[in-house]
């Protein structure tokens, strides 16, 4: 009795336990990125930060939002690589890079599978981007925090890297495509997407289609679950063109998206009310058919 | 007159000819239509499997894309996807639904059915618009469909072998293991030391049991029931067992061995425990879903498993000597009741059905087109209604999960029509002379 029952009792405290430890873990991270916000543009807030981090590391995202999602933290955020390091000596702060002048989000399309389509218009489009873009590299990077109950396919953003219209993608979180929502935990999804083609046309009017998905919702009696979009963060990355490997690094400036259209997802929900009688109606039927056959059988 | 000459025209090199023209037709189309078209032509998985495959070509595990449930043998057959051309995987799974073809020829063949009957059955499989989608879309069933009938064909000679691979391929075969030890448990050996298949003939004496009472039955219920139990420890089905079991672990081991755990727990115990919340057409759904956030007690999986359990029970025991009947049957049965069913399922019995074809008593006109247009009617019925939630955004949770429940009925409907109008003839002479015997003695 004893073996069977100390090792339940020692998951059910560590349950119990986690929720406040993961708490604290969390506050902590919050607490250090705050401490340092002279220089971090986190999401959701306008202050400015320019920085740069190491051509090696491929997202931006990678790491502080993991502790959105709920997951241990690397304890890496964005202040680290950016501030400590010698990377950015000799970089230009106070390039003439382009402006955010209007951005625009739309949920699109019905049911389960709809898209966020991004509408961005830089300020100084023409000739200033050109002369831009001449120089450097630069990708616009948008950081996407999906709420729960929305998911995003990596597998299917990959074939967009594919067909080149991303430059890159990556979702951090929860990436399981199956789980209900109840079973499941929040995600990001950051795209990167090349300027440069962008330039020679339409006066730099860009639009990027983001598919999502619906989760099952959790049980609910309204029939309904309401699923809102917070804003995204949108930055700009950019490099010399003639890089040195050896000290190669990315400029990151946030490009203060203000805050967009708020965009709701209505995903209808199974009612608890219907346990009853669903689960007896369902075992019941199958029962009737079943021994309906074994009748078909005997008297054959 | 007019259809002898129509069947004079349709032979089966023809036939071949003119399916794997439709095929190719499907291929370009299909490529069109996911070129153009928002509603993609190619099937999810097989994005899901040359995902995979591109995952070995560059020496990774097939399991590194999520959702891959399949063997890693899967993941190999389509490696040609990234080293030739995307579209090899949907050649290979439309030559292995030819090749089903054949082998339903090859196999009503063997049992002595004509030319003419043959062909229609053959036909039933290869313009069936359910199966000849499927393998142009990318779906791998047909190569399952294509190893169960070669079973089928060589049951004695190396049959072992091909079902421990499909087993380790594809789980739901397992299925089939009591009707084959059953199949084999009893000495068939005719004179020349093979078994002697029983020979179709167009005036089969209808079943014998039509006009005897229940307890009849009942009672050969009964002794088919002890019969099958004491035949289950022969030699042969010792080394069917053995063999056909070694196979299974052989391989399972070799891809536990190269994939680790994440091949068994995807591959292999995924399918065994699996659970969908989301809407199929299976009956359970919705009360999964309903049931998702607080677990399931284990009288709720006793009451989910018992229906399934029973019926494949007792159509084993009153139909595993028309073997082919019986794996039609039990397959039907095997989706109808289980706990996840999309319609990729479906494949798994309609190669089995131009088997049964010519044994049937029902004409096309009207009790078979009447079992055709209800199971196809409560199809299209659950279609709508899963495409106003999943399309529309629409709360039709109750509707779709009642149309799942009229689903059912319907295939339970055609399973019966099915048995009422099937001349039972047992795959193999000896006994059906045996059992004949004994059920006219006892008469007398």
């Amino acid at each position: 009795m004893l073996c069977v029952s100390a090792p339940a009792a020692e998951r059910e405290s560590m349950a119990a336990a986690s929720g406040p430890w993961l708490l604290a873990v969390v506050a902590w991270v919050l607490g250090v990125a705050a401490a340092s916000s002279s220089s971090t543009g986190q999401a959701g807030t306008n202050q400015k930060f320019n920085k740069c981090m190491p051509c090696s590391r491929r997202y931006v995202a990678d790491s502080y939002l993991n502790t959105l999602t709920g997951q241990l933290a690397e304890h890496r955020d964005l202040t680290e690589t950016s501030d400590s390091a010698d990377l950015c000596k000799g970089l230009d702060y106070d390039l003439d890079a382009p402006m955010l002048s209007e951005l625009h989000r739309r949920l699109v399309g019905e049911g389960s599978h709809r898209r966020l389509v991004y509408h961005v218009k830089f300020a100084n489009c023409a000739d200033a981007m050109v002369n831009f873009l001449d120089s450097y590299d630069a990708n616009l990077v948008v950081i996407e925090n999906l709420p729960n109950g929305v998911f995003a396919d990596p597998f299917e953003l990959h074939h967009f890297v594919e067909r080149k219209v991303y430059v890159d993608v990556a979702v951090f979180g929860d990436t399981n495509l199956e789980l209900p929502s109840a079973l499941s935990n929040r995600s990001s999804v950051e795209i990167h997407v090349d300027l440069a083609p962008s330039a020679s046309m339409n006066c730099n009017n860009l639009v990027i289609d983001l598919p999502l998905h619906a989760r099952y919702p959790r049980l609910d009696a309204n029939g309904y679950a309401t699923v809102e979009f917070g804003s995204p963060d949108l930055l700009l990355r950019y490099r010399k063109k003639d890089v040195v490997p050896d000290s190669c690094s990315w400029l990151l400036k946030d490009l203060d998206a203000a805050p967009v259209e708020k965009a709701a997802w209505r995903i209808p929900c199974g009612d608890e009310a219907h346990i009853g009688f669903v689960s007896s109606t369902t075992f019941l039927s199958a029962l009737v058919c079943s021994i309906l056959i074994v009748i078909a059988a005997l008297f054959y | 007159m007019a259809s002898a000459a129509a069947a004079a025209a349709v032979t089966l090199p023809r036939v071949m000819l003119a399916s794997a023209a439709l095929r190719v037709a499907m291929l370009v189309l299909g490529e069109w239509q996911d070129a153009h078209l928002e509603v993609r032509y190619t099937d999810v998985d097989y994005l899901v499997f040359s995902d995979a495959a591109a995952s070995v070509a560059a020496g990774g595990s097939p399991f590194a894309r999520a959702t891959y449930r399949y063997s890693p043998l899967l993941a190999y057959l389509l490696v040609p996807n990234s080293l030739l051309h995307p579209a090899w995987g949907k050649l290979l799974f439309s030559a292995a639904d030819l090749l089903v073809g054949l082998f339903i020829d090859t196999i009503l063949k063997l049992r002595g059915v004509p030319d003419s009957t043959r062909i229609w059955s053959v036909v039933a499989w290869l313009f069936n618009p359910f199966t000849f989608t499927i393998g142009t879309r990318g779906n791998c069933e047909p190569i399952v469909c294509a190893v169960i009938l070669w079973i089928l064909i060589c049951l004695m000679n190396g049959a072992s072998f091909w079902y421990g691979l499909i087993v380790h391929f594809r789980i739901y075969p397992i299925i089939y293991a009591i009707p084959f030890v059953i199949v084999l448990g009893k000495s068939y050996a005719g004179p020349a030391g093979r078994p002697i298949l029983t020979q179709w003939t167009s005036k089969q004496h209808l079943r014998s049991d039509k006009s005897s009472p229940s307890a009849e039955g009942a009672t050969s219920l009964l002794i088919n029931l002890w019969n099958s139990l004491r035949s289950l420890v022969t030699r042969n089905t010792i080394l069917f067992g053995l063999l056909s079991g070694s196979m299974f672990f052989l391989w399972t081991g070799v891809f536990f061995y190269l994939y680790g755990w994440e091949f068994l727990n995807e591959a292999l115990l995924y399918h065994l425990s699996r659970t969908d919340p989301r809407h199929n057409f299976s009956i359970y759904f919705y009360h999964i879903y309903l049931h998702h956030q607080q677990g399931f007690s284990s009288i709720q999986k006793l009451a989910s498993f018992l229906p399934q359990l029973i019926v494949q029970l007792a159509l084993i025991l009153r139909f595993s000597r028309d073997l082919p009947f019986c794996l039609f049957l039990q397959t039907v049965a095997f989706v109808a009741f289980n706990k996840v069913m999309t319609a990729q399922y479906f494949v798994w019995f309609f190669c089995l059905l131009p088997l049964i074809l010519p044994w049937t008593t029902m004409k096309l006109k009207w009790k078979g087109l009447a079992c055709i247009l209800v199971w196809m009617g409560s199809q299209l019925h659950w279609l709508m209604w899963a495409y106003m939630l999943e399309f529309k955004g629409q709360n039709v949770f109750i509707p779709l999960w009642v149309a799942g429940l009229m689903f059912l009925a319907a295939n339970i409907f055609v399973m019966l029509m099915v048995i009422n109008h099937h001349k039972f003839t047992p795959l193999f002479s000896s006994s059906s002379v045996k059992s004949a015997s004994k059920i006219a003695a006892k008469k007398e």
